[in-house]
């Protein structure tokens, strides 16, 4: 089921984020790394938040699996979980509720997945380690079903099970973890920046893994990355994230071939080159913005080219702009046409 | 014909030896071995070179206890120890040397006709036990403690905790043993510090019955309390550092994404993790299970290898003092030894490196 033809009423909302807000308390006060964030993940669709580093991506998706580091508060919002016509809070869970909630029904799989594995246990044996902790007890059935998933991110099962993680590459530990993350076959996989730390080739394999895994198992996925190329590869929808905000989101054609805001314009225009981490240098001017005190009124005035006096005093809602796109911009009507910034 | 044949076997001998000077294992055991030949000889030579000699000792304590005159006393000591320290050193060295690749490691100079053989196999056995029970205890205690500390980070038990281990840690353990006796055993009474002597009461028989095991822990009660106190907090704020930084890993933040419980996560993920430098630790503590006796073992008079060698200092008893620090040699050795074998064992990394 694809959302890129704009047929939004027939799909369901498996998880809404309502308001989100996080916050670490830091000498000079708080950082706010997630400010009222709201959106929704549709059934089956990939959605991807791009961001820059620091943009509060990672903080984003911990606080979806309630993983936030300990200094890590949520002062509001709420994480709407659906399944089977029910719904859940995820930020009220108990913690058995939680514990059941989490890799079940919503696998996440971390940025820097390569120290992911207990380094004294087998690969197997952390198979069977997670399978067990869902009452999964037939160790000889989730062998198998290990086997299946690791062919399909195209390892040897045989060679990989048997394996202690250190004796596996890092792109290979990353397709584990993949593995790993569809034991369960959850609703919602999280994947944190899955390629950041591989080679060119590497990620690009692991790109393939992604898509045809999807293809077979159905899951919804919110992919983090910085990399919009990437993105493009996978989503179905883009969320641009700025300042610890969701600044733009729409279906993936519309986010490249008509951004309406300047920030995923700056995006979009960045120019190809080899290495993911210089294109955003040479893309967009300025810095990123202090999340303890961000700028008056829009985040990104300081940097943007279109930037007016209401931008410096107003903080612009998130409206929509088009057919399922959003952004949050005062003068997203004469963002139309692509001008460099 | 026979040069082809000599050709080939000449590269596999070759090869084989250099397998074995490459073998791990065989590396070690060498290198074990050297280190014990060296400090024997060491030994040899320093337990020579304190003031006095076994003779003079006795003659003197035999002049001050029979008031003898000092050539009666110097007679009676010299026949009754039968040694000839006149001999040139490297004819006593090599003596010694040969009879010690023989395993005998001679008679005691003061006890005429005991072999040290038979002193170790008497009294080291106590200290091994009390010794032993004690660093078992300390282990255990210091590695649950200290991960109880690490997950409770910096609350109110934590600070205690951490207080009372550097404390015990800094106390040298002959103090805490005087403070035992005199404040509890002595002033309070508690307990019976009289009959608590030695490592088992007159007339008990060793053998597998509760009495002789209930007997010997009483007696030992007291030097384990000490070795205990004085060795927990170390494993303690070992544990706790080790805990601290291995709840830092991003295995153990996924092993949480994965839904496992707080138990498993406690003990596969983060205990075993955490205390893998701790068993290196142990196994060289082990080594030092004599070494660490001797002045709490005089202090409660409990008859273990260290109050043996206490004796033998004082008594110049040359065979005996090598004979106990040869003991205490291999044993820190060999528990080196252990030690590296066990973090192969314990540590998969480690394991698939050295092969
Ligand atoms: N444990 C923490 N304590 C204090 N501040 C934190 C902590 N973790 C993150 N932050 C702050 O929160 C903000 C968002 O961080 P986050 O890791 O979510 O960014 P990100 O978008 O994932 O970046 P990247 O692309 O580099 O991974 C940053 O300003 C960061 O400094
Ligand atoms: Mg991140």
């Amino acid at each position: 089921m694809t959302i890129n033809d704009g047929l939004l009423v027939m799909t369901k909302t498996v998880l809404e984020v309502d308001n989100l807000s996080v916050e670490f308390p830091a000498r000079r006060g708080l950082v706010k790394a997630v400010r009222n964030v709201s959106f929704q993940l549709y059934e089956g669709e990939a959605l991807a938040l791009i961001g820059e580093s620091g943009s509060g991506k990672t903080t984003l998706g911990l606080s979806l699996v309630r993983l936030l580091p300990k200094t890590a508060r949520i002062r509001e919002g709420r994480i709407l979980y659906r399944k089977d016509g029910e719904e859940q809070d995820v930020l009220l869970l108990s913690r058995e509720g939680l514990r059941a909630f989490r890799w079940r029904e919503c696998a996440m799989v971390f940025q820097g997945a390569q120290n992911a594995f207990n380094p004294v246990l087998r690969i197997e044996d952390q198979f069977i380690d997670t399978a067990r902790a869902h009452g999964i007890r037939d160790k000889d059935k989730v062998r198998a079903e290990a086997r299946e998933l690791l062919r399909r991110v195209h390892l040897d099962p045989d060679r990989v099970l048997k394996s202690f993680p250190h004796e596996l590459s890092g792109g290979m530990r990353q397709r584990v973890l993949i593995a790993l993350g569809l034991l369960l076959k959850p609703q919602i996989v999280i994947l944190d920046e899955p390629t950041t730390a591989l080679d060119i080739l590497t990620q690009r394999s692991v790109i393939e893994v992604l898509r045809s895994v999807r293809d077979e198992f159905k899951f919804s996925l919110i992919f983090i990355s910085h990399d919009l190329s990437l993105a493009a590869e996978l989503a179905d929808r883009v969320a641009t994230v700025y300042a610890g905000k969701i600044v733009e989101i729409g279906n993936v054609f519309d986010i490249f071939e008509k951004p309406r805001h300047p920030y995923t314009q700056g995006l979009t225009q960045t120019v190809p080159t080899v290495t993911g981490e210089l294109r955003e240098l040479i893309s967009i001017p300025g810095s990123p913005p202090d999340l303890i005190e961000p700028p008056k009124g829009c985040a990104f005035n300081p940097r943007c080219p279109y930037a007016s006096e209401r931008c410096r005093q107003e903080q612009p809602p998130l409206e929509e702009v088009g057919d399922g796109q959003f952004a949050a911009c005062w003068n997203w009507r004469e963002i139309t046409e692509r001008k460099p910034l | 014909m026979t040069q082809t044949t000599a050709r080939t076997s000449g590269p596999s001998v070759l090869m084989r030896l250099r397998a074995i000077a490459t073998s791990f294992l065989a590396r070690r055991i060498l290198k074990a071995l050297a280190t014990i030949f060296i400090v024997v000889s060491l030994t040899f030579g320093l337990v020579r070179l304190m003031p006095g000699n076994p003779i003079e000792t006795y003659t003197f304590e035999l002049m001050s206890q029979y008031n003898m005159s000092y050539q009666e006393a110097r007679d009676q000591a010299a026949a009754l120890m039968d040694v000839n320290l006149d001999a040139p050193l490297y004819q006593q060295y090599f003596e010694y040397l040969g009879k010690l690749l023989k395993g005998d490691l001679g008679n005691s100079y003061r006890s005429k006709g005991t072999s040290v053989v038979s002193y170790i196999k008497q009294f080291l056995p106590w200290t091994v036990f009390s010794v032993g029970t004690s660093l078992l205890i300390s282990f255990t205690l210091g590695v649950t403690l200290g991960m109880l500390m690490a997950y409770r980070r910096e609350s109110w038990l934590d600070h205690i905790l951490s207080t009372i281990a550097s404390l015990a840690s800094a106390i040298p353990n002959y103090l805490i043993a005087i403070m035992l006796i005199v404040v509890f055993g002595v002033q309070l009474k508690w307990f019976n510090v009289t009959k608590m002597r030695g490592s088992l009461s007159p007339g008990m028989t060793p053998g597998f019955t509760w009495e002789f095991f209930a007997d010997a822990f009483y007696h030992a009660a007291l030097p384990i309390t000490v070795y205990v106190l004085t060795t927990v907090g170390t494993w303690m704020l070992s544990m706790k550092s080790s805990t601290v930084q291995t709840l830092e890993e991003d295995y153990v933040t996924v092993a949480r994404a994965r839904g496992l419980s707080d138990g498993r996560i406690m003990t596969s993920y983060v205990g075993r993790n955490a205390s893998l430098p701790l068993f290196t630790q142990l196994a060289i503590s082990i080594g030092f299970v004599v070494g660490g006796s001797i002045l709490i073992e005089q202090m409660f008079v409990y008859q273990g290898i260290g109050q043996q060698l206490f004796k033998a200092i004082n008594a110049r008893d040359y065979a005996v003092m090598q004979g106990i620090f040869l003991v205490i040699t291999i044993s820190v050795v060999v528990a080196n030894l252990i030690a590296d074998l066990l973090y192969g064992v314990l540590d998969p990394r480690i394991r698939s490196g050295k092969e």
